[in-house]
């Protein structure tokens, strides 16, 4: 189909006007892309300065912050760490060493802030668990504290791992133990013992806990193994003779706690234990290997101390008034009295069930007294162990 | 409004309408490359859209560049250390105010506030112009200003920024007036959303605050630039969140009334702000001009004072207090007087003409306020499960909304910056109350109390949105019983609808056509026809091809506008049913509606 001329030509026209604008908005592009590369360049060189600049300036304020931590200038420290994480914000280092200034400080509420934030970050520090730890037990949360106390045990730690595991675990029982949460804490020194390496010092310090833990048989192990290694250590000594003492092994006990005075004679409470100790082993009729005519004496001295300690009981209670010490039951003292003319030596000789009869006497008697009226002398305070060795077996 | 298929008298706009409706070929290059591909790829909005992509770049190089020279500010102005000695914290802000003022009164006089307004003047007014010059001022005056401990912040010079060399741009590119005047805010996105690190925020903003329209060619090419811009800010400057964003938690919905009380104090403390710079301001314009060279200087001086005596945290942007803020490390007492004292300090640096912007000191204020307000809650209400961070952030929301009267944008700012949708119903809730607030105590927003104060009249986005709109049913007449019978049908014939078209029946009548459409009829036309010998034919083949528009009840009023000249009536139909006529409008009808409504609005100033 034949166009009109005129049309033609401005078709054609129109054709160029586009071309040359396409020419146009071509180069145009081109000229903007060289300009951006050129400006991104030239920012990017700038941002190397910047960021130069921003890193010493960290790096400056840090380790001035970390010179002050390690001179416990808490309050230096806090500010010159806030000003390195003005130029590093997110740096890890730079928040958890601001964070430590800042439990230096005492200020819990913005260390946790840091440390939470830390956490999120890297959920398997020890550091940061442990810091979290200590913090929920400040506050009393014992769920968290122990969450975070098995994350940090569990953790990675720079350094000797072991060693930082154990001592966070340390911390975890002495914690348990504050709290008195005492079967929980058996439970974590079980798991440390098991992992302990050969070292006196730790062995007795874990038997210590145990101790606290109330777990005597533990305890007395791990003293013993102290003692291998340390025969002469008056801790351990002391720790394993107290240990023996209180599972009712008088003779191992006072066998330790001999040693742990000769080795300490400053150690008042070992002495203690060992007097207590040999009164027990004096004081106990149920022995083996003793002489029957042993024996009867024993009762004897046992029957006339548990009349006694009925006696300044009654006196002690009438003298204050029955209202503040309650004295023992006046049954007892009848029993005491109808019996006493049995228990001589004759007596005791002719029915050797009397032994038993007069024992469980002088027991209930020391039982009451010492409920009624309080402590009394180390004569009675044997017959009291005497008479708990006894219940148990 | 339903256009297909209509005769339409041929004109100019009708020409554009037609030539726009013809179908495109999805991928029309691969016929003709490569002529056809340039052809496709350089069409003017197609060319704006590359354009705005490069907008963003520069916007986000530039935004790195001021990010970079407000550090470098600080550190040989303030100090490196975190804690500023006395004397620099009075003399920096002091002297700079000083050097301020001389170059903004005698080399940059564009480059004083905070840019929002320039950039809304230069769509409005000035066909998109704003000069580079004020780029290099803003650049300059409001490093030099946030360097030195004045309490403002760089969003909105970063705003200003990026409109700006996106201006320049525009100018080079020789752009149309219609893009030119598009351009300042697509730059504006793009700074803002590099100066925020949240593009969403940035795109609402513009669109909410600026622009004040949705179309799809504005938003992409606002969105490319955001995007362009975040994207490059983050190459260099990472990725990370202003803030340390703490645990959003809300265990109980009856907490939602501990977030209300925060939407009031924030509304209330937003109103105090903003009636603070709507007096002050004009005041200080008016003292004497040998004045100007000394009020930023003052206002630095009393700045300095304050932090002196024990707030440094009022000096510049405040972001590092503001996560101090989330993360307890005030006293909720500290917290409420840092909130007045950066409300004090903003004004001073503000109203005094210094440059810098309100973004940062407004989501500070709101901040502090909030986590003031939290931890005065928790003090009565142990209970409430709600962080101190929580409360601060939903804070920012809150005096964003009520003071910066963007409601949108202030919630968006604060899901962006938190990153976290658990938070959303407090910030509706708080931001809701405190827009409320804002709005009825101070019924002009900041912005435009601004503008007005500068003696220029920009459109009101905040009025925009509150004003009515007429629409087709307000002007129509209903299809009552009286108007349906003179609705003629398509089967009928044409002898049968003169026979029965006597005098009391209207001179024009509707015709409804098989299967959809309408047409008119005049009784004169029929006899016409008639005349001619086609009294057997019926309407419908009389009439096909002589289709007339027809509108639906919510149409706008001015869509009707344009086309009832054209026609005497035109059909109101159901949008469900075509053929269901539920009213008829003619050009009279329009008329006396505007009348009517311009004697119930008044008429504008």
């Amino acid at each position: 189909m034949l166009e009109p001329e005129g049309d033609a030509q401005a078709t054609a026209g129109n054709k160029r006007d586009f071309r040359r604008y396409l020419r146009r908005e071509a180069v145009i592009l081109a000229l903007l892309s060289a300009l951006a590369v050129i400006f991104f360049v030239a920012v990017t060189a700038l941002s190397h300065i910047y960021e130069a600049q921003q890193e010493f300036l960290g790096n400056r304020w840090f380790l001035r912050g970390a010179a002050d931590l390690k001179q416990r200038h808490f309050e230096s420290a806090v500010t010159e760490f806030r000003a390195a994480l003005l130029y590093s914000r997110d740096s890890y280092t730079y928040q958890l060493n601001l964070a430590e200034a800042l439990v230096g400080l005492k200020r819990t509420a913005e260390a946790y802030a840091y440390f939470i934030n830390l956490w999120d970050r890297e959920p398997e520090n020890g550091l940061v668990n442990l810091e979290l730890a200590r913090i929920a037990a400040q506050k009393g949360e014992t769920e968290q504290a122990l969450r975070y106390y098995h994350n940090a045990i569990y953790a990675t730690w720079p350094g000797d791992q072991q060693v930082q595991r154990r001592d966070t675990r340390l911390e975890l029982i002495q914690y348990l133990l504050n709290i008195n949460a005492k079967t929980h804490a058996q439970a974590e020194l079980i798991a440390l013992a098991a992992n302990l390496e050969d070292d006196p010092m730790q062995q007795s310090r874990v038997g210590d806990l145990f101790l606290q833990a109330q777990d005597y048989e533990h305890a007395l192990g791990e003293y013993r193994l102290s003692l291998k290694a340390e025969p002469h250590d008056p801790t351990a000594l002391a720790g394993a003779g107290f240990s023996a003492f209180q599972l009712g092994r008088y003779s191992l006990a006072e066998s330790y706690l001999q040693a742990a005075a000769s080795a300490n004679p400053n150690d008042a409470q070992s002495a203690a234990r060992l007097r207590t100790a040999a009164l027990v082993m004096e004081m106990d009729p149920f022995q083996r290997q003793i002489s029957v005519a042993l024996r009867d004496r024993i009762v004897l001295k046992a029957f006339a101390a548990a009349g006694q300690r009925l006696e300044s009981c009654s006196t002690a209670g009438a003298a204050k008034g029955p209202a503040t010490i309650p004295v023992a039951q006046p049954g007892l003292t009848e029993e005491w009295a109808k019996m006493k003319p049995r228990i001589t030596e004759l007596g005791l000789r002719r029915d050797p069930d009397l032994v038993n009869t007069a024992m469980e006497l002088v027991f209930s008697i020391e039982r009451q007294t010492s409920n009624a009226c309080g402590a009394a002398s180390e004569t009675d305070a044997a017959l009291l162990l005497i008479a708990k060795l006894h219940e148990s077996n | 409004m339903r256009a297909t298929d209509v005769d339409i008298p041929p004109n100019p706009s009708d020409a554009t309408l037609v030539e726009e409706r013809r179908p495109t070929p999805a991928l029309p290059f691969l016929g003709r490359a490569p002529e056809a591909f340039m052809r496709l790829v350089f069409r003017e909005d197609r060319f704006f859209l590359v354009l705005s992509v490069f907008i963003g770049i520069f916007a986000g190089l530039s935004v790195v560049c001021f990010r970079f020279a407000i550090a470098w500010c600080r550190i040989y102005l303030l100090g490196s250390g975190a804690t500023l000695t006395p004397l620099r914290m009075v003399l920096a802000p002091s002297l700079a105010g000083l050097f301020i003022a001389v170059l903004v009164i005698h080399v940059f006089p564009l480059a004083r506030g905070s840019g929002v307004n320039q950039t809304k003047a230069a769509l409005y007014i000035y066909n998109g112009y704003i000069p580079l010059r004020t780029a290099v001022g803003k650049f300059i005056t409001a490093a030099l200003a946030i360097g030195s401990g004045h309490s403002l912040g760089p969003e909105d010079p970063s705003l200003q920024i990026g409109a700006s060399l996106a201006s320049a741009l525009g100018r080079r590119m020789r752009l149309s007036r219609d893009r030119m005047r598009l351009i300042a805010p697509v730059g504006a996105a793009a700074g803002l959303a590099a100066a925020f690190n949240a593009p969403i925020s940035a795109v609402l903003f513009v669109i909410e605050e600026v622009i004040g329209r949705w179309t799809a060619g504005i938003l992409g090419s606002v969105v490319l630039s955001a995007v362009s811009s975040v994207v490059v800010m983050r190459w260099f400057l990472g990725s990370e969140s202003m803030f340390r964003i703490p645990a959003v938690q809300m265990e109980r919905p009856t907490e939602l009334i501990a977030y209300s009380v925060l939407g009031i104090v924030g509304g209330l403390a937003s109103v105090a702000f903003s009636s603070g710079i709507a007096t002050l301001r004009p005041w200080c314009k008016a003292l004497p001009r040998w004045t100007q060279y000394f009020q930023p200087a003052i206002a630095g001086l009393l700045i300095g004072i304050i932090a002196v005596l024990g707030a440094p945290q009022v000096m510049g942007a405040g972001y590092v207090y503001i996560d101090e803020a989330m993360h307890g490390q005030f006293t909720w007492q500290m917290l409420a007087i840092l909130a007045g004292l950066k409300i004090i300090a903003t004004l001073l640096s503000f109203v005094s003409g210094t440059p810098g912007g309100m973004f940062a000191p407004t989501l500070f204020i709101g901040a502090m306020l909030g986590a003031a307000v939290g931890g005065a809650e928790h003090v009565l209400f142990p209970h409430l499960s709600g962080s101190l961070g929580t409360y601060a952030l939903v804070g920012m929301g809150v005096l964003f909304a009520g003071f910066l009267r963007a409601p949108m944008t202030s919630v968006f700012m604060v899901l962006e910056v938190s990153g976290n949708y658990s938070i959303i119903l407090p910030v509706l809730i708080a931001n809701t109350f405190s827009y409320l607030i804002s709005r009825g105590l101070q019924p002009t927003a900041i912005f435009d109390v601004l503008t007005r104060q500068d003696g220029l009249e920009l459109p009101s986005m905040e009025e925009q949105r509150e004003e009515g709109t007429l629409r087709v049913e307000d002007a129509m007449r209903p299809a009552s019983r009286a108007v349906l019978d003179t609705v003629l049908e398509a089967h009928d014939s044409l002898d049968q609808v003169l026979q029965r078209w006597d005098a009391k029946l209207p001179e024009v009548r509707l015709v409804r056509l098989d299967p959809t459409g309408w047409s008119i009829i005049t009784r004169q036309a029929l006899e016409i026809m008639v005349k001619e010998g086609k009294g057997n034919l019926t309407l419908g083949s009389a009439l096909s091809g002589r289709q007339i528009l027809f509108l639906h009840p919510d149409n706008p009023l001015e869509t009707a506008l344009r086309y009832v000249d054209r026609w005497p009536l035109l059909p109101v139909v159901n949008r469900a049913d075509f053929r269901k006529l539920e009213g008829v409008i003619s050009q009279q009808d329009v008329l006396k509606r505007y009348q009517l409504f311009g004697e119930e609005e008044g008429t504008p100033e």
